[in-house]
């Protein structure tokens, strides 16, 4: 069964429809999600704070991938050495759904971009996907192919940021020392399992030089993003906000010289790819085997949603009708999980679940009151929710900060009203569970596996093989952001050689012509996908202009606070079920290394000069929002 | 030597040392002074300036930016040779970070490109204090006034050595009062 919350079934042909007698069938009251954790109330974590003198406030502020955008309240008790509460919160109101209202579509595809300093080019393409799908403008096959490999680029870049630069310094030397003394001893008389394929003799040598700014893995990412930048400025002009994305294709030349030069970067690559996943593999296990808890840092239940990315260009027509074709014939399937099964690969179906709130968000509810929903079906006459993007209003309402009402500029999407976590690591698992990847010499999809066969480098040729993990935690995320870099490298050098084959055809055309319509009602919606996963944009058209634009990013699944139902949002979930095992039993001395080890492995993009302040006052960096939690009525 | 522009376009007073450049660009330089616009990731900074041959690396950086600074009235414009002081490694892990996730300031390019050598070891810095921060292609009135100023200024820096002698030596952010020019 695909729903199990909302009340939408499917007739003999597929197609959904919404339950017959249930008189409100999205209203909040009627379906609420079965079997999801929930948080304490506030009111309870008052009573406890004030009871237990064990029991503390713990807050991360900044804690974001701009800084200041995201800080982490939690309350600890320090004698279970867990974590009781936790609320997460988008600290800068970004407001590119106010800004596109009006202007001409083709806009969004540069103003969008600014939405993120990494990847702005994924914002891009998802716009003028959104507008081909809107206007009825294909790409040629050569624009779609080129289009996949600049996606790729960003994630080459992305990847290996995250894992070196920004998760991997908690894995560093210098921060299990002060942390885990014991353990880092331990890491120094491991060996390292793969040490023929990474070169590292031990963990600890290992760990070594994860550390930031002198590591040599630290140093080597820095390198390698500026391998995969390189290549991508040869086909988008600039990074992070590319000049050739348009709608309908890419306004690139594509010759020979281009590509051989692209190859050149891609190729380094595949060597790379070999190393990181030898060592996220050494790493998770030896923090495995050194003390099982870990297991627990991080964990959530498996529950994940991706679109799925790199259209195949026999398949991407644009249109909303076909979604569900094309979408099954993207080299990253689509597909919703729910504790760990597959549930659909149907874009429809994706796209129908989805529903923002805002009840702990710094916005206006825009349903109810007697308001018309405004498209009660999508396209292809699917029912939709009042509270799908498509029928979403963007009604900022800044106010002051309070636990049992609004904390946070994230909005709350669920799918079937479930915390759906977004990442990498969910195009991987869908992809090795759905088998419906196209034939290809190098990366094949088992069912429970991704076997993966990279080419020959200084290294030798080698397969290495992603399995859909038995738990899902912390050390997965960034297991499976290692074997994604792999991934990608292969979509990347499997477009390349399909690039090629149109070049040596004598097919060069990257874009088609269009024009936007100036009269009458459009919709569309790009589904892509960032680093760290899902990006949808939803527009609206009218006579021309923009009349709704709606962005999701994989952050505002994941970062998203805890819902009407008391339900969590994904890092706040994770970090709840997070032990606390750092060596230490007094309160001042502790930093949160695993909390920030798990909020981190989502790739919130941030480093770790994360600000901590405990009971003891401990400020490693300024702050610059507040994110004590105090209530201004104590509440 | 090269002289560079700091900032963000269309950001208004914050976009100052982008306009200066777009203006020294089309001014005649002797062989030796490069104009440019470093306006993007620091790390890819460093990666440019590294790729200068080694023979014909800069000898001096003037970089020219709009930077918000306690207790400095808009349009106070601040000029002084960088003492080249480095924060914590926290700090510079901090601006590192910063760099990748698409923050450009001039702090932190300065910080991430000497910390990774890439830095001339003569560096002048002209900063002017921004009045507005937001949108929009025009500058305000206090800021918008030092702009020729500004560019004379550099355009003298960047071409006698004697004129750089004269500036104070400080921390970034520039002394509380020698090399200030009042709005």
């Amino acid at each position: 069964m695909c729903f199990k919350n909302l009340p939408i079934e499917f007739d003999a042909q597929g197609k959904p429809y919404l339950r017959a007698g249930v008189a409100n069938p999205y209203a909040p009251t009627t379906t609420a999600p079965r079997g999801a954790p929930a948080q304490l109330t506030a009111e309870n974590v008052e009573q406890l704070l004030r009871r237990n003198g064990y029991i503390k406030e713990l807050d991360f502020d900044p804690v974001t991938r701009v800084a200041g955008a995201l800080a982490f309240h939690t309350v600890a008790d320090f004698n279970a050495r867990k974590v009781i509460e936790a609320r997460s919160m988008a600290t800068l109101f970004r407001g590119y759904e106010v800004i596109m209202v009006g202007r001409d579509p083709r806009d969004a595809i540069y103003i969008t971009s600014r939405a993120c300093g990494v990847c702005g080019g994924v914002h891009s393409v998802t716009s003028a996907m959104a507008i081909e799908m809107a206007i009825g403008c294909v790409p040629p096959p050569l624009g779609i192919l080129i289009r996949n490999i600049a996606l790729a680029l960003e994630f080459l870049y992305d990847h290996p940021l995250h894992l070196h630069l920004l998760a991997g310094p908690d894995y560093s030397a210098a921060m299990v020392g002060p942390t885990n003394p014991s353990l880092l001893a331990r890491a120094r008389s491991s060996e390292a399992q793969h040490a023929e394929i990474h070169g590292f003799r031990t963990i600890g040598e290992l760990m070594d030089d994860l550390n930031p700014l002198s590591g040599k893995l630290y140093l080597e990412a820095l390198h390698m993003t500026r391998v995969a930048r390189e290549a991508y400025v040869l086909i988008c002009g600039k990074y992070p906000h590319p000049q050739t994305i348009v709608p309908g294709g890419m306004s690139s030349t594509i010759t020979l010289s281009v590509m051989n030069e692209m190859f050149v970067r891609v190729a380094q690559f595949f060597d790379y790819s070999k190393k990181l996943t030898a060592i996220w593999d050494d790493l998770t296990d030896f923090f495995y085997t050194a003390n099982p808890a870990y297991k627990q840092v991080g964990a959530r239940r498996a529950h994940m949603i991706d679109t799925g990315i790199f259209d195949h260009p026999e398949a991407y027509d644009a249109t909303y009708a076909n979604a569900a074709a094309w979408g099954d014939r993207r080299w990253a399937t689509p597909g919703v999980i729910v504790d760990g099964e597959l549930v659909t690969t149907d874009l429809h179906r994706l796209n129908i679940g989805v529903e923002e709130f805002v009840e702990h968000s710094y916005y206006e509810e825009w349903s109810g009151n007697g308001q018309r929903q405004r498209f009660p079906t999508d396209p292809a006459g699917h029912p939709l929710s009042p509270y799908h993007p498509w029928n979403k209003v963007t009604k900022p309402r800044p106010q002051g900060q309070n636990w049992k009402e609004k904390y946070t500029w994230d909005t709350a999407p669920r799918w079937d009203r479930q915390s759906m976590e977004a990442g990498a690591y969910a195009r991987l698992w869908n992809s090795a569970v759905a088998r419906k990847l196209p034939a290809n010499p190098f990366i094949e999809s088992t069912g429970t596996s991704l076997k993966l066969r990279l080419p020959k480098g200084a290294l030798p040729e080698m397969e290495i093989e992603w399995k859909v993990p038995d738990v899902w935690n912390a050390f997965e995320r960034n297991r499976g952001r290692a074997y994604c870099t792999a991934f990608t490298t292969l979509i990347a050098l499997n477009n390349w050689m399909a690039a090629m084959d149109r070049l040596k055809l004598g097919d060069t055309r990257t874009s088609t012509p269009f024009e936007i319509p100036k009269r009458g009602e459009q919709l569309g919606v790009g589904f892509w996908g960032a680093g760290r996963g899902y990006l949808t944009h939803h527009l609206v058209l009218d006579r021309g202009a923009v009349a709704n634009y709606q962005i999701v990013t994989p952050s505002t699944w994941n970062a998203s606070p805890t819902d009407r139902w008391s339900q969590p949002g994904p890092y706040e979930e994770a970090v709840l079920n997070t032990p606390l095992l750092e060596e230490t039993d007094d309160p001042k001395q502790f930093k949160g290394i695993d909390i920030l080890r798990a909020i981190r492995s989502f790739d919130p993009c941030m480093p770790c000069t994360t600000h901590i302040h405990t009971d003891a006052g401990v400020i490693t960096r300024e702050v610059n929002t507040c994110a004590c939690g105090v209530d201004d009525d104590g509440g | 030597m090269i002289v560079a522009g700091v900032g963000y376009r269309n950001l208004r007073d914050h976009s100052f040392g982008v306009e200066v450049t777009d203006r020294l660009e089309s001014a005649s330089w002797t062989d030796d002074v490069v104009v440019e616009d470093l306006s993007y990731n620091p790390i890819a900074v460093v990666q440019r300036l590294e790729d200068e041959p080694s023979e014909q690396r800069f000898q001096r950086a003037v970089v020219v930016a709009a930077v918000e600074r306690d207790g400095r009235p808009p349009g106070t414009v601040a000029a002084y040779r960088w003492d080249g002081v480095l924060p914590a490694d926290e700090e510079i892990q901090r601006a590192v970070t910063e760099a990748v996730t698409g923050v450009i300031a001039l702090d932190n390019t300065l910080v991430v490109t000497r910390h990774f050598g890439a830095l001339p070891e003569e560096v002048v810095v002209v900063e002017v204090e921004p009045a507005v921060h937001e949108f929009g292609d025009t500058f305000s009135e206090v800021v918008g006034r030092q702009l020729d100023g500004v560019c004379e200024l550099v355009r003298v820096l960047a071409t006698r050595a004697d004129a750089v002698a004269q500036l104070p030596r400080a921390p970034l952010g520039g002394p509380s009062s020698a090399g200030v020019r009042a709005p």
